[in-house]
């Protein structure tokens, strides 16, 4: 009896115990609040306290555009980078802005794609001379261009006839250009933060602060599709390539600076379901015409504009598409984002391709981040000789065929 | 071209293009206060000169490619005093910072490199040097003891 008691006493206590064991691993709940370093204090800790903070109210938005409105809440001093701009050697610096490689030459054609084979080129021939004939020739125009306007009284409608019909009569041989939005100069906006200064007057002298930059871009012709581009190459490839590093401060490009509203836009709003981006036209202006610069004896410079403009305007571009689908410099993009552009002044065309590999520019974010953009981009050559009368002399077939297989790059599964 | 007051001939359209043959001009170079990229010269110029009169006096006299010119004025501070408490003005001068062409690089040379003086052996300089060498030596405590100093021990 005694026994079976002491048995029966063994077996609660057992019980008892291992409820006990059951409840004790649970720690006891802390009775003070975490110890952290002050949030309001002038120093390093703070500084980094506050801008975690930033970080995780940016990461932790309900939605893009509330993440795009906190991102660039803060107004500060920026330097406004113009993509056409008449800066000598300015596509060396703005590589290094953008963290950018530039490649002579096009991608690599990946496998052969899906569709059919090279169209019928004499059609779209015949489009082309007839949108440069109309111009040129049959429209007859009563005003002489004033100072400065005569990129917008021949040229600019020209490219816009051009891109019209040729997306439209490419459109049956790529469904993708058929679901496409095409836009006639819309505004393409991005704001970044790349390197770190001391700033020099003001009451916030002597802190560092990062360098701010905003494009404003304004492209003749915009095609936006639903669907992501293919990439042309993996997002971890290294590039045979190296990204200028330039020691001096944007300032001595010249580039100034200037305060304003930090605007991130692909030309369409965040809702809008075409929100990645195509092809990009873009009209040089009058001011770096091919002729101004030859009186100039800045002959070398001639390229420089078309790559300078190529790289600013598709950088912004894909980097404010990447931002409108949630990536930021702190959550930096997990796959590439790919856009074309095409850049003329109504004679001389270039094609240019960007991969944007990496948005993290800023000091912290670009610490361990072999990742580089990439750009493609050819020299300028004209796609005619003259337009004597009713005929176009010296049509160049390899430009054409270029801008169509510009025109119909699509996603494989498509 | 001149500087100073100076009235220039008024251009109508259709007037020959105005030439100078002896400008009164002239241009300083000076070494840049914040380091300038490699293309990049720094001239203080006359406050008559616009950026296409240096553009044309380097190109034409000097035969030096230039690409592009940026002019500034810089204004001189007026807050000195002198001894009857006047303000004294420190002159207002024209900086010209002149891109070259060509792919052209320019430094601007260290004009008083620091000399290293080997007096002759057997001079004045050459002994008393030897004799404040000696001193100091003299002077430095024992480097076996190690920084210790020498107001207790041996």
């Amino acid at each position: 009896m005694a026994a079976h008691k002491g048995w029966r006493l063994v077996r609660q206590s057992c019980r008892l115990l291992h409820t006990e064991l059951s409840a004790a691993p649970q720690p006891p709940s802390p009775l003070y609040p975490p110890v952290v370093a002050s949030h309001t204090a002038k120093s390093k800790s703070a500084k980094r306290r506050r801008l975690e903070y930033f970080y995780q109210q940016v990461q932790e938005a309900p939605s893009i555009a509330e993440k795009l409105r906190l991102y660039g809440r803060l107004q500060r001093l920026k330097y406004v980078v113009y993509p056409q701009t008449f800066s000598l050697n300015a596509d060396r610096w703005y590589q290094s802005f953008t963290k950018t490689v530039f490649v002579p030459g096009l991608p690599p054609a990946g496998a052969e794609p899906a569709g059919p084979g090279v169209p019928d080129l004499s059609e779209l021939r015949s489009l082309a001379c007839d949108a440069l004939l109309q111009e040129h020739f049959y429209q007859r125009k009563r005003e002489r261009p004033f100072l400065y306007r005569e990129q917008q009284h021949v040229p600019a409608p020209f490219l816009t006839q051009l891109v019209i019909s040729l997306t439209a009569a490419l459109g049956s041989r790529n469904p993708l250009l058929a679901t496409s939005c095409l836009d006639l100069k819309p505004q393409v906006n991005f704001y970044w933060e790349r390197g770190e200064t001391v700033v020099c007057r003001g009451y916030r002298t002597g802190r560092i602060d990062p360098v701010r930059f905003q494009i404003d871009d304004n492209p003749q012709i915009q095609i936006r599709v639903p669907r992501q581009l293919p990439e042309f190459v993996p997002l971890e490839y290294s590039v045979p390539g190296e990204v200028p590093v330039i020691n001096h401060k944007p300032d001595k490009l010249p580039l100034f600076k200037r305060q304003y509203d930090n605007k991130i836009f692909i030309g369409s709003k965040v809702a809008d379901p075409c929100s990645y981006g195509h092809t990009q036209f873009h009209l040089i202006p009058d001011k770096l015409k091919r002729e101004r610069l030859l009186k100039a004896n800045l002959a070398d410079q001639i390229e420089v504009t078309y790559r300078a403009n190529g790289i600013a305007s598709l950088f912004a571009w894909t980097a404010a598409q990447a931002m409108y689908q949630g990536f930021w410099c702190e959550a930096d993009v997990t796959r590439p984002f790919v856009s074309q552009a095409v850049i003329t002044d109504g004679k001389y065309f270039a094609f240019f391709c960007y991969q944007l590999n990496t948005l993290a520019l800023t000091v912290q974010a670009d610490q361990n981040n072999p990742r580089k953009n990439i750009c493609w981009g050819t020299e300028s050559k004209p796609l005619y000789e003259a337009v004597e009368g009713n005929n176009v002399k010296g049509f160049n077939d390899e430009i054409l065929l270029q801008l169509v297989q510009f025109l119909l790059n699509r996603p494989e599964q498509l | 071209m001149a500087s100073g007051k100076v009235l220039y001939p008024l251009y109508q359209l259709g007037n020959p293009q105005l030439r100078i043959f002896r400008p009164n001009f002239f241009m300083t170079l000076v070494r840049p206060g914040v380091p300038q990229p490699d293309d990049t010269v720094q001239f203080r110029i006359s406050m008559q000169m616009t950026r296409v009169d240096v553009k044309n006096y380097l190109e034409k006299i000097y035969n030096v490619p230039v690409s592009v010119v940026r002019t500034r004025i810089q204004y001189g501070a007026n807050n000195k005093r002198n001894h009857k408490n006047q303000k004294v003005k420190k002159p207002d001068y024209k900086v010209a910072y002149v891109q070259l062409g060509q792919g052209q690089t320019f430094q601007f040379p260290n004009l008083f490199p620091e000399k290293e003086e080997t007096p002759e052996p057997g001079s004045v300089e050459d002994i008393q040097k030897q004799f404040m060498e000696n001193e100091r030596q003299r002077q430095t405590a024992d480097p076996r003891r190690g920084g210790v100093t020498d107001w207790f021990g041996l």
